[in-house]
């Protein structure tokens, strides 16, 4: 299952959320290095942990650990592609209600956790929160040597812009469309027809 | 019409293409019109061998296909070895610096040059569970490679693999290079798997083990049911593919 933590009922699901910070932590800057900030040597948390943010978390059902998550932010205020890489889109920053950006995408890194299952149950739960609260298109801001992984867990893609090399490394900005093929397609690959997305009476979105 | 631009109009009609002919001219189109004059856009299994539709689509001198497929460079490209190592692109010019070329190696890139393929630029398609899968976008013999078209190549690339993925899994039903849900094997299984790669009968794998012949025949079996496969032979071979065991495991 994947559970819908919004501000609302944030408080419902402090310890996994710590975790989430903390593991955003051991993924973004002790394995992959980005220079982001880190809060009392253990959390990874930026200017865009606010109430506006969406998680998608994915626990365990046995004893609620944090096994994967990622954070949705609305276009309609700061996100990371209007503040910190709007060169990178070729027409503009896309925004809209109905346009969401995905960031911070993790799994927890351990070894009794398949990483692709984790992340095909969160795609799934993308989708499902996607096209239950009518959003048309995802952005995200991508590493380009993930594209082809991206790709290939069969998301609807167009990119918004050439690639750039940025601090060395080469970025790229994608659109993704929200359909009722893709989550058919995601369910089929799961080989589950079961909605992954755990909602709570307290969990508005937005 | 701009370079991104025309990278858009690609992504849009390549989601929609039914066929890897039609990506084939698609393809071909905008290939040239980023300047460069060939491609292969491939996985990297050896199609001399296997019956399976897999990626494949090259378009290179007539000559060369024949001259690579005759001599079987397929299996020894010392591009296609880099692409497997790699996640970023590469230029075919920095090869011999990422790789210490065999004299087979060598030869195979000679036998390029000659038959007018120039330098090329790869970028790697390395799905985990899957074969290893490379786009390339090479220039004739002579010709500069188009430096700022790289990253609108690299673009490409990733689609139009991805296009030719999904027209060959729409096209064959649950083939093992898709199927993405990992058998995994129990410790004791991957033993008895690992000494069976390395030529040994049940009565030797039990005795190394410390478990009778009969014991190790029934892990066997087992690991045949959960992969779905008839023989130890395909056994050992779905085993290595998904990473379970290692050439090393069986070699040394």
């Amino acid at each position: 299952m994947v559970n819908l933590v919004t501000s609302y009922n944030r408080s419902k699901f402090r310890a996994p959320l710590e975790a989430m910070h903390r593991d955003r932590k051991k993924v973004f800057v002790d394995a992959l290095k980005w220079d982001i900030p880190v809060i009392d040597g253990q959390y990874e948390i930026d200017q865009f942990d606010t109430d506006a943010a969406i998680y998608l978390v994915a626990l365990d059902q046995m004893n609620q650990r944090h096994l994967g998550s990622v954070r949705l932010l609305p276009t309609t205020g700061p996100h990371l592609m209007s503040e910190i890489f709007p060169f990178l889109c070729e027409k503009g920053v896309p925004v809209g209600d109905d346009i969401w950006e995905i960031t911070r995408l993790c799994t927890t890194p351990s070894r009794d956790i398949e990483p692709r299952l984790i992340r095909r149950r969160i795609a799934t739960a993308m989708c499902e929160f996607g096209l239950l609260y009518g959003i048309s298109k995802y952005t995200c801001v991508t590493h380009i040597q993930y594209l082809s992984h991206l790709l290939a867990l069969g998301w609807e893609c167009e990119p918004l812009g050439e690639p750039k090399e940025v601090n060395g490394e080469v970025i790229g900005v994608m659109s993704i469309s929200i359909t009722p093929a893709t989550l058919q397609l995601f369910r089929e690959k799961m080989g589950s027809r079961t909605p992954v997305l755990q909602l709570d009476a307290f969990a508005q979105a937005a | 019409m701009s370079r991104f631009g025309d990278v858009q109009t690609f992504v849009r009609e390549a989601n929609r293409v039914a066929d890897l002919s039609g990506l084939r001219s698609l393809l071909e189109d905008k290939v040239k019109s980023l300047g460069f004059d060939y491609f292969a856009l491939l996985h990297h299994v050896d199609l001399a061998r296997t019956t399976s539709d897999f990626v494949r689509l090259v378009h290179y001198p007539q000559s060369w296909k024949e001259k690579s497929a005759s001599l079987d460079y397929y299996s020894d490209d010392p591009i296609l070895a880099v692409s497997q190592k790699s996640v970023t692109p590469f230029l075919w010019t920095d090869v011999p610096r990422m790789l210490s070329l065999s004299a087979r190696q060598e030869e195979i890139l000679n036998s390029a040059q000659h038959a007018g393929i120039g330098n090329g630029v790869t970028v790697p398609i390395n799905i985990p569970g899957e074969f290893s899968g490379s786009c390339s976008f090479s220039m004739r013999t002579g010709r500069e490679i188009p430096i700022p078209a790289l990253p609108t190549a690299q673009y490409l690339g990733c689609f139009a693999f991805q296009a030719a993925r999904r027209v060959v899994m729409t096209n064959t039903a649950a083939k093992p290079a898709f199927n993405e849900v990992q058998q995994r094997l129990s410790p004791r299984q991957l033993d008895c798997v690992i000494l069976a790669g390395r030529g040994k009968s049940d009565r030797d794998v039990g005795q190394l083990l410390g478990i009778s012949g009969q014991t190790v025949h029934q892990h066997i079996e087992e690991a045949k049911r959960r992969y779905n496969v008839a023989t130890r032979q395909q056994l050992i071979v779905r085993a290595l593919f998904d990473a379970q065991i290692t050439f090393a495991d069986l070699i040394n």
